[in-house]
């Protein structure tokens, strides 16, 4: 599903972000990148969907070599990849409702199928009672299940997420986990990219370590204290 | 169809294949439509902020109009009196009067010819005198000229084409004194031109201010917006879908910017200039300023809506590449 092989990225001449990385994630897998700050677990991410484009390396998603897609391109890649982020990214003087439903008005869905569709993953998330608020008037918490419905609503294939919890209390993170693995559950790779150590720990999943660009350990986790150092 | 059926997990209820937006009547373009009012509905903000810099800015250019075509008419009918008058000392036979005036209307630039006769010509002196009569005694119509005057086009009444045109009359047969006011005609023209150049100075500055004003005012409300470009972007819009409904948005904003720009330059006349003629005057029959004519309050409307098109899109250029 996801390949990177000697992936660099170098913001500047002399500091790179990201070293010679070789990763694969496969199809329905499940994976956090962790690392500490300034690690290169963002700019990873967004290599993934196609924000950075590497100075070195191929970065491959369904077997299509994204570095060397069109703009164009891009963006149809971008419509099966969700993504979440720590700040939500939501539009503040919208309401609920029209945050999801942007992810298939740009599929060019009709409007009776928008609102079928996007009341049913809003239920999914707990928050169809608040369909009609604008989102700066939700918590913390029920912004970033918004922004998880918009990145979900569409079934992606990938769902990426950049420190999705790293602004919420333990009951949220708990709930966001939750819908990750659900998502997960129905076949969607999910990639996260956390330094929550407890998240990590609850949930027994792959980890990739990250240090100053590198990946320096790699841990597959299938169930608590069934660790396998690859 | 398949595609998406097959993406169905068991939990989740199966929606078949979505109708979309461009199936039906108008398509995309009503969904852009839509998108537009919705999203100045939604940013009424920084709407009313763009619709007033955009109203102001071309109010001011159009007030700037008003004065200039109403300056370029009262230059017009002061260039009416540009005349060529033919001098003859004595009374012509009717013969020679229709031979001539063929002869002179023939010449390019001509649009009016008339035969002053002595009689004519002592009852002007007379009524120029009026008042004055002990002046005018002994004076008789047999010791006055008689004369050919003659009109010409506005497109010969700059000073170079009126000598070519003397020049050309003195050519013909029979005439030998003309008299056009040169001096006059120079300074006068001299003026014209100074005037038009000034024109086109002020008006240049003022408009490359205008497009300054306006798609820097537009760019920031962009900016303001730019989570919504970066939003849309994420999901996998592509750029046209990101840029048409701002683009619309940018039209709108300049349609409706510059129809309230005439409308308030409407009520600014009838207020104050359209019966101006205690001070100003620069129409003779009107004695006061004329509205724009309609083909420049087509072309401000029209200027209107570029300038919001066209700010939109360089804004969302910068922001979108970026």
């Amino acid at each position: 599903m996801i390949q990177l092989h000697n992936v660099t990225l170098a913001y500047q001449q002399d500091a790179s972000a990201l070293n010679n990385i070789n990763l694969k994630i496969g199809k329905g897998e499940f994976v956090f990148l962790t690392g500490p700050s300034g690690a290169g677990k963002t700019s990873l991410l967004r290599l993934l969907y196609g924000a950075l484009t590497p100075n070195r390396g191929q970065v491959l998603i369904d077997g299509q070599n994204i570095t060397r897609m069109a703009p164009s391109q891009i963006s149809l890649l971008r419509r099966s990849i969700g993504v979440v982020f720590q700040d939500f990214k939501l539009l503040q003087n919208r309401t609920v409702f029209e945050n999801v439903a942007i992810t298939l008005e740009v599929l060019g869905w009709g409007r009776a199928d928008i609102g079928k569709k996007t009341m049913h993953i809003l239920k999914q998330m707990g928050i169809e009672s608040k369909y009609n608020l604008v989102t700066q008037r939700l918590s913390g918490g029920e912004q970033q299940r918004v922004a998880l419905a918009r990145a979900l609503v569409n079934d992606p294939k990938i769902l990426l997420a950049d420190e999705p919890t790293g602004n919420l209390d333990d009951a949220n993170k708990n709930q966001i986990l939750t819908i990750f693995k659900e998502a997960n559950i129905r076949g969607t790779t999910v990639v996260v990219a956390t330094h929550d150590r407890r998240l990590i720990e609850q949930s027994h999943k792959r980890l990739v370590t990250l240090i100053k660009g590198e990946v320096v350990e790699q841990v597959e986790k299938e169930t608590a204290g069934d660790d396998k150092i690859l | 169809m398949n595609k998406w059926k097959k993406k169905q997990p068991a939990t989740i209820k199966s929606f078949k294949r979505p109708t979309l937006s461009g199936d039906g009547f108008g398509g995309r373009a009503g969904f852009f439509l839509f998108r537009a009012l919705t999203n100045i509905r939604q940013n009424v903000f920084v709407n009313v902020v763009t619709i007033g810099t955009i109203t102001l800015a071309l109010l001011i250019v159009s007030l700037f109009l008003l004065v200039f075509v109403n300056l370029e008419n009262a230059a017009e009918n002061w260039s009416e009196r540009v005349q060529v008058t033919v001098y003859f000392d004595k009374e012509l036979a009717p013969q020679d009067r229709s031979i001539l005036r063929e002869k002179i209307t023939a010449l390019s630039g001509v649009s009016r010819v008339s035969y002053v006769t002595r009689d004519e010509a002592l009852k002007r002196f007379k009524s120029r005198l009026r008042g004055q009569d002990t002046l005018l005694e002994g004076v008789r119509a047999e010791v006055l000229p008689t004369s050919f005057e003659i009109s010409l086009k506005r497109s010969h009444r700059e000073t170079a084409s009126v000598e070519n045109f003397v020049t050309d009359l003195k050519r013909i047969p029979g005439i030998t004194e003309v008299q056009y006011g040169e001096e006059w005609v120079r300074r006068f023209n001299s003026f014209l031109n100074f005037m038009r150049l000034l024109g086109a100075l002020l008006g240049g500055f003022l408009v490359i201010a205008v497009i300054f004003i306006v798609s820097n005012t537009i760019k920031l409300t962009i900016y303001s917006r730019r989570d919504e470009l970066e939003v849309m972007s994420l999901v996998g819009a592509t750029s046209f879908f990101i840029k048409a409904p701002f683009l619309l948005e940018g039209l709108i904003q300049g349609i409706v910017g510059s129809s309230l720009s005439i409308v308030l330059l409407f009520g600014l006349y009838e207020a104050f200039l359209h019966n101006a003629g205690g001070f100003i005057t620069f129409n003779p029959v009107t004695s006061g300023l004329n509205f724009l004519p309609l083909e420049y309050v087509g072309g401000i409307l029209f200027a209107g809506a570029l300038l919001g098109f066209i700010g939109s899109l360089t804004s969302l250029k910068r922001f979108i590449s970026a």
